[in-house]
């Protein structure tokens, strides 16, 4: 830093102790419950909600990656900054839900607990690193074996030794003994086990986040070439192709578990080979993209045509698509500021998850179907926001089409939903042909 | 970034209005000067831009001579909220250095640039003497010595403008026109 003087450099006491790779670019603070987009920069909840763009696709803050879907927070960097940095994150968590209260409208609820939610919580506490197996992927259920037992190994024994000492330790005294470690000296105090894959079990290898925040090996992911690409968690699909590699977070794996991370490595570069052999574009982000998964997303514009209806601003609940284009199911029953919204899609197979923003949504709630939304500020933004698309739109074809429109939308949101529905869909297909 | 010499203070007590200063880019008309630039941060800051404005006369094509009102795309639609008070002076900063005069904030401005771009240079450099050099001598002076040696005094303004403010290099252009 220069001599200069800035306000957003709010320099606390705890500020210099953390990795730059968690601090979040938006509101320059430690990261508190961490998005990963799917182009792998990380970002606070909130700093991703508000900046995504109410009526049009959003960017990514820092590469201007575009996205339509609201990724879910990343647990597992969550429980990895919480374990951290306790006291900063604690901080954070004050200050946030200091903001929260203010705004009536909260970001979901992660405790412990939160494991769960990985799936099978029994899979969660087998997670195993063993370095000796690091390198034969073709068997990441050898864990299991161990099933009443826990690896751990801290940073410091690594480098002691220089080979790796596995330390065993028996289930029950393995959470103790981890609790005093966070408390004595919290900070590096992270254990392999904190990053795993969650298919392989092994220390996460260039980690891609999925939209659901579900954290794997970019190698680990399963590319179909006919389906879109699913969370085997889950079974969350991701939207619009393969996920870039996530490079704070690999960075921060290759400094911290230098000796793990090169052995991943080596396995990895094994498995490759074997691999380039039947799927040339495994591994490669940059080609995968051009594979089949890439087809339903790199053109970006979803922008429908003048039949649909955009609701400017609200998102989502359970794919996370914002605006919500087309039918939007409104909860009747949700007494949240917020609402709690669905798209036309997740509505027909009946999602079962909960709010983006912790809404007590139970499945016996009744929902309203919303057809419109004329009001005139939204048309005069929704039509601002189209003459900015089309001057930064890549191919402005779309674009001119739609400035004309604008003005009919009004009449077109009374129109037959049925047809706007279809329209939504005819537009897709058209997408993924250009 | 220690060499940029941006910098950023608070205007009061209130965060919100703040007062940047960039100097002028090497090897660009404005080279030597100083600029200072009214920030005001809207409430929805970052994730809206911050309003900049130069409170220093510049010419310049994309920054208007009479409001100091600048064109720079990411201080509108593609303002990202990444970006900082610093990166955003930075990028005024280069567009000190890379005018464009084809989406100008200045019309006159930018036709002198297109058309008659010495001209530009010499105005360009006449303002950033006059306006953006506080140590400097100030331009009055110059114009009253020159005008006791016995020039017109409009005369005497136009010259300086013409060679960018230097009092030496108007006195010989007014002795040889």
């Amino acid at each position: 830093m220069d001599k200069s003087t800035f306000i957003e450099d709010d320099g606390g006491s705890d500020s210099d102790e953390i990795s730059h790779s968690f601090i979040c670019c938006v509101c320059r603070d430690l990261l508190y419950k961490p998005i990963v987009l799917s182009c792998g920069h990380i970002s606070c909840f909130w700093c991703v909600h508000r900046s995504m763009d109410g009526l049009w696709e959003s960017r990514c803050p820092i590469c201007r990656h575009p996205y339509i879907h609201f990724p879910t927070i990343c647990q597992m960097l969550h429980l990895l900054l919480l374990k951290m940095y306790p006291v900063a994150y604690k901080r954070r968590e004050n200050q946030i839900l200091e903001e929260e209260m203010k705004q009536e409208t909260f970001s979901p609820q992660l405790n412990s607990q939160a494991c769960n939610h990985w799936g099978d919580p029994a899979s969660f506490s087998t997670m195993v690193f063993e370095s000796n197996s690091s390198s034969d992927p073709s068997s990441p259920r050898k864990g299991e074996a161990y099933a009443n037992t826990e690896v751990l190994m801290s940073d410091s024994q690594v480098q002691d030794d220089g080979i790796g000492t596995l330390v065993e330790i028996s289930d029950g005294n393995s959470e103790v003994i981890r609790n005093i470690a966070v408390e004595e000296k919290y900070c590096k105090q992270v254990s392999v086990a904190d990053v795993l894959c969650l298919e392989c079990k092994q220390l996460l290898f260039r980690p891609v986040v999925l939209i659901c925040g579900h954290v794997y090996c970019e190698s680990c992911v399963i590319i179909s070439a006919v389906e879109m690409l699913k969370c085997q968690v889950c079974q969350t699909s991701h939207p619009r192709g393969f996920p870039k590699v996530c490079l704070e977070l690999d960075h921060f794996l290759e400094e911290q578990f230098p000796k793990e991370y090169m052995l991943r490595r080596d396995g990895i570069l094994l498995k490759l080979v074997d691999v380039e052999h039947k799927h040339p574009t495994i591994c490669s982000t940059g080609t995968a993209k051009q594979g089949e998964p890439a087809k339903q997303g790199e053109n970006l514009l979803h922008w429908p045509d003048s039949h649909s209806i955009v609701h400017a601003a609200c998102g989502c609940d359970s794919c996370g698509i914002c605006p919500i284009i087309g039918d939007r199911y409104k909860c009747k029953d949700c007494k949240e500021k917020i609402g709690f919204d669905l798209c036309g899609d997740c509505y027909n197979t009946q999602s079962k998850l909960p709010g983006r923003f912790n809404q007590q949504h139970t499945p016996e709630h009744k929902f309203e179907l919303v057809r419109n939304a004329p009001n005139m500020l939204r048309l005069t933004l929704q039509y601002n926001s189209i003459v900015i698309a089309s001057e930064v739109s890549e191919n402005g074809s779309p674009a001119s089409n739609l400035s004309s429109d604008a003005q009919e939308n009004d009449e077109n949101d009374l129109a037959d939903p049925v047809a706007s529905h279809d329209a939504g869909d005819g537009k897709t297909g058209s997408q993924s042909n250009s | 970034m220690a060499a940029s010499g941006i910098k950023v203070s608070p205007k009061s007590d209130n965060l919100a209005r703040l007062v940047g200063t960039i100097p002028g880019p090497i090897g660009t008309p404005y080279e030597g000067g100083t600029f200072q630039i009214d920030i005001s941060l809207p409430d929805g800051y970052p994730f809206e831009p911050p309003k900049m404005q130069f409170a220093t006369k510049v010419w310049h094509p994309n920054i208007s001579s009479q409001s100091g009102a600048i064109c720079l795309d990411i201080l509108k639609d593609q303002w990202s909220p990444a970006l900082t008070l610093k990166t955003a002076l930075l990028s005024v900063q280069a567009l000190l250095s890379a005018p464009e005069p084809d989406d100008p904030q200045d019309a006159v401005v930018a036709q002198q640039y297109i058309r008659e771009y010495q001209t530009f240079l010499g105005t360009a450099r006449y303002w950033t003497e006059s306006f953006a050099k506080a140590s400097s001598l100030g331009v009055e002076e110059k114009v009253q010595r020159l005008v006791e040696m016995g020039f017109a005094e409009a005369h005497v303004r136009s010259s300086l403008e013409a060679v960018g403010g230097d009092e030496n290099l108007a006195l010989e252009k007014l002795c040889s026109g």
